[in-house]
């Protein structure tokens, strides 16, 4: 009768295995916390002490210095400031891992290579650039390539179109005369038309198995639209060619050398990374299906395309995002070439008065927030990809 | 039954005391804070009263300094450190322990300055340093009487063409990262209307390679540091004749000794054990001739050098040795002494004393009576 009884009483709350583990759960967080609130209460009672501001308000001054390549005034607030550096950041940064997996895909994919020139190289390329530092590649890519370009007097110029020297490379680029505002409108009506006709070429294929086309269709309604806009709207963009000046070029898009450097320097390093991952990843492809890719007869190029590839892909993802969330946190290195990201210009804050505490903890949050919107993104893509139900 | 009643009892008090203790944790932290405002014994921190006994009992200086200007702080072949900037750090230790080579050279870059002296990392900051409201105000830095009276230059290629900073327009300029420097160049250009790019760097080192390979066509900083910098210059790539500083000053830099705000007892003791240095060149007293001073029959000089007159040595209460100024000339040198020395007409810089002679001569300088 007793034993009855127990088995269906449920246990007091001190010896529920369930209620014991919220509370020490909770117990945890409390020092957790409090741990915390101690060593954040040292830190501003410290510094209220040598007589140093604990607040967020420097944010507001003048930031007093300039930053190049930027529209950015000196009299602009500190904050302005932070936020061309994460502009900065961010160009460095999503250019880098867009380049940086194209490379990575085709240095990967030529390590498996059958060719053995081919093979090999791939080879030397991964085993170079993954066993340098990257800060090396970068400070080699701007003092050993980019500041031996000529120097502006002597500057080259290819076709009368791109001047290179070792102020940066500059090419031709859209200059805005007229109001974009209207082509805008015209772009995104192109791009929803371009969208419609993707789907309907889609369903169609799906319905009566006729060849779907949708790339061609789609972009060639895209061109189409976005071409008899520009005309419509009185050319808003016209092409300007660099003009060489004395000490400067105007017009045209440049390419500073140090921007230049730290992009080559990421891209190299990191797409090294992606390399070796995309070759693991094709090796992780059960051989079978290569095997049966042949026995249906595709050619190298299909079974890759279709076959290979998007397994490969999907087990590759999780280790690639690493790599992008390494590419970000390490443009932080563009200082040692004094490419203003948000580093450098969080570093110049602090030496012009800016709090250092305060300001290492924003700079702190913005790579967070850069991380996790990384690691957002490709957990979508991850989620999406992932094999369902077997 | 009862033994886990105790033990629920035991963890509620266990939270309360955490709380409590949490509790009374932000009161302490309030209670110090206001004992800054009020207290001083209090605010010089570590326990160990002021960092006057704190270096004493260390027996070392740890100084932070700048390890690439030429002139001013660098480091010789032999790995030394040297300049006028390390011979002041040598004049505090010589003042307070007695000893000019108790000194630890703690190199600093211009960025990491604030930040080092502000974690106690360094007792004293001499590193031509410029003294402004922003810094003495946010930085918890307080600044010491100026060893240098600076101003802001330009230097170009002789073969430029440059004269004046109009001629300047879409020019990319060098400059050092974290500096006033960066600040003036800003706010001169912006005054005089001409367009430029700047290129800031962290370390003299990039920048001199920027330079060279002409990726800038202008180098600015303080006159002083340009001077160091062009007597450096390699002979490969023209030497010293082929750069010109111009005359322009686009600022006023006074360059000092920086302490940390809070320890009245310490900014005291390292501001006298400086300014030893420019009474003594008042005086005429040099490292070469401080045996006979030491005779001398000038009571002033005697109350400085920490003789005994009418039987007692004068003790101004700074809590530094009496013979403080004395070891400061022995083993260092006056103010001249140590301006020729490092940067003067017969040092590789060249610099004319001009608002760095004594005010007796036309200058600057002048020290507040030791009595």
């Amino acid at each position: 009768m007793s034993t009855v009884a127990t088995t269906t009483r449920r246990p007091p709350p001190w010896r529920n295995v369930r209620v014991l583990r919220w509370v020490f759960q909770a117990v945890f967080l409390f020092l957790v916390a409090l741990l915390l609130l101690y060593l954040w209460e040292t830190a501003t009672d410290n510094l209220r002490r040598l007589g140093i501001r604990t607040d967020f308000r420097y944010l507001r001054q003048p930031a007093g210095f300039a930053i190049p390549s930027s529209d950015f005034r000196s009299s602009q607030s500190l904050f302005d400031a932070i936020l061309v550096g994460i502009q900065n950041t961010a160009k460095v940064a999503l250019l880098g891992i867009v380049l940086a997996t194209i490379l990575g895909v085709v240095v990967g994919v030529a390590r498996l290579s059958t060719n053995w020139l081919v093979r090999r190289a791939a080879a030397a390329y991964v085993e170079t650039f993954r066993n340098i530092p990257v800060l090396i590649i970068i400070i080699f890519c701007w003092l050993g390539v980019f500041l031996r370009l000529p120097p502006i007097r002597d500057a080259t110029e290819v076709l009368d179109l791109v001047v290179v020297s070792n102020r940066g490379m500059v090419v031709p680029w859209f200059d805005k005369v007229g109001s974009g505002a209207v082509f805008g409108l015209v772009a995104v009506a192109g791009f929803v038309l371009a969208a419609a006709a993707w789907i309907w070429r889609s369903r169609r294929f799906d319905r009566t198995g006729q060849p779907h086309r949708r790339a061609l269709w789609a972009g060639g309604i895209l061109l189409a639209v976005l071409a008899v806009g520009f005309f419509a709207t009185g050319r808003p963009w016209v092409l300007e060619t660099p003009e060489r000046g004395e000490l400067s070029t105007a017009g045209g898009f440049r390419l500073s050398p140090e921007y230049a450097a730290l992009l080559i320097g990421l891209t190299v390093y990191t797409a090294s990374h992606i390399a070796e991952i995309v070759r693991g990843s094709i090796l992780a492809v059960p051989r079978g299906q290569t095997e049966a890719a042949n026995a249906v007869g595709l050619s190298g190029l299909v079974r890759l395309r279709y076959v290979v590839l998007p397994q490969a892909f999907r087990i590759s993802i999780p280790p690639v995002a690493n790599q992008y969330l390494n590419l970000v946190k390490n443009s932080s290195l563009g200082v040692a070439v004094s490419y203003y990201e948000v580093t450098k210009i969080t570093q110049v804050s602090i030496s012009q008065a800016a709090p250092a505490v305060q300001a290492i903890l924003l700079l702190m949050g913005v790579y967070l927030v850069f991380s996790l919107s990384i690691a957002f993104v490709t957990n979508l893509f991850n989620r999406r990809l992932t094999l369902k139900g077997r | 039954m009862r033994g886990s009643r105790i033990w629920r009892v035991g963890l509620v008090l266990a939270a309360v005391a955490l709380l409590a203790a949490g509790c009374f944790h932000s009161d302490d932290g309030e209670e110090a804070g206001d004992g800054a405002g009020t207290g001083e014994a209090e605010a010089q921190g570590d326990g160990g009263g002021s960092l006057l006994t704190q270096v004493q009992d260390r027996g070392t200086l740890n100084c932070g300094v700048n390890d690439a200007v030429p002139g001013f702080g660098f480091q010789d072949e032999a790995g030394e450190f040297q300049g006028f900037d390390i011979d002041f750090c040598r004049v505090v230790a010589a003042a307070i322990l007695g000893d000019a080579e108790a000194v630890e050279y703690r190199p600093l870059t211009a960025e990491q300055r604030f930040t080092a002296l502000q974690a106690r990392e360094v007792d004293v900051l001499i590193r031509n340093t410029t003294f402004t409201s922003s810094r003495d105000g946010t930085e918890g830095a307080r600044f010491l009487y100026t060893t240098f009276y600076d101003g802001q230059g330009m230097m170009v290629r002789a073969d430029s063409g440059y004269e004046s900073l109009e001629d300047m327009d879409g020019e990319t300029i060098c400059v050092l990262s974290g500096t006033t420097t960066e600040l003036n160049l800003e706010s001169s250009f912006q005054a005089l209307g001409v367009d430029y790019e700047p290129l800031a760097f962290e370390d003299n080192e990039p920048l001199q390679e920027a330079f060279i390979q002409e990726r800038c066509g202008a180098w600015t900083s303080d006159k002083s540091q340009l001077a160091g910098v062009r007597s450096n210059f390699p002979e490969d790539q023209g030497g010293p004749e082929s750069l010109v500083i111009l005359d322009e000053t686009m600022s006023k830099e006074p360059l000092g000794p920086v302490v940390r705000d809070g320890d009245d007892d310490w900014a005291d003791a390292v501001n006298w054990a400086i300014i030893a240095t420019v009474q003594a060149e008042e005086f005429e007293i040099t490292s070469e001739n401080i045996d006979e001073m030491l005779e001398s029959d000038n009571p002033e000089i005697q109350r400085f050098l920490g003789q005994p007159v009418e039987g007692e040595a004068f003790d101004s209460g700074l809590g530094l040795p009496p013979d403080f100024a004395e070891q400061v000339v022995r083993q260092v040198g006056n103010y001249g002494e140590i301006y020729e020395r490092n940067v003067g007409e017969t040092s590789p810089l060249e610099l004319p004393r001009d608002f760095n002679a004594l005010w007796t001569d036309g200058g600057l300088h002048q020290a507040p009576p030791y009595r």
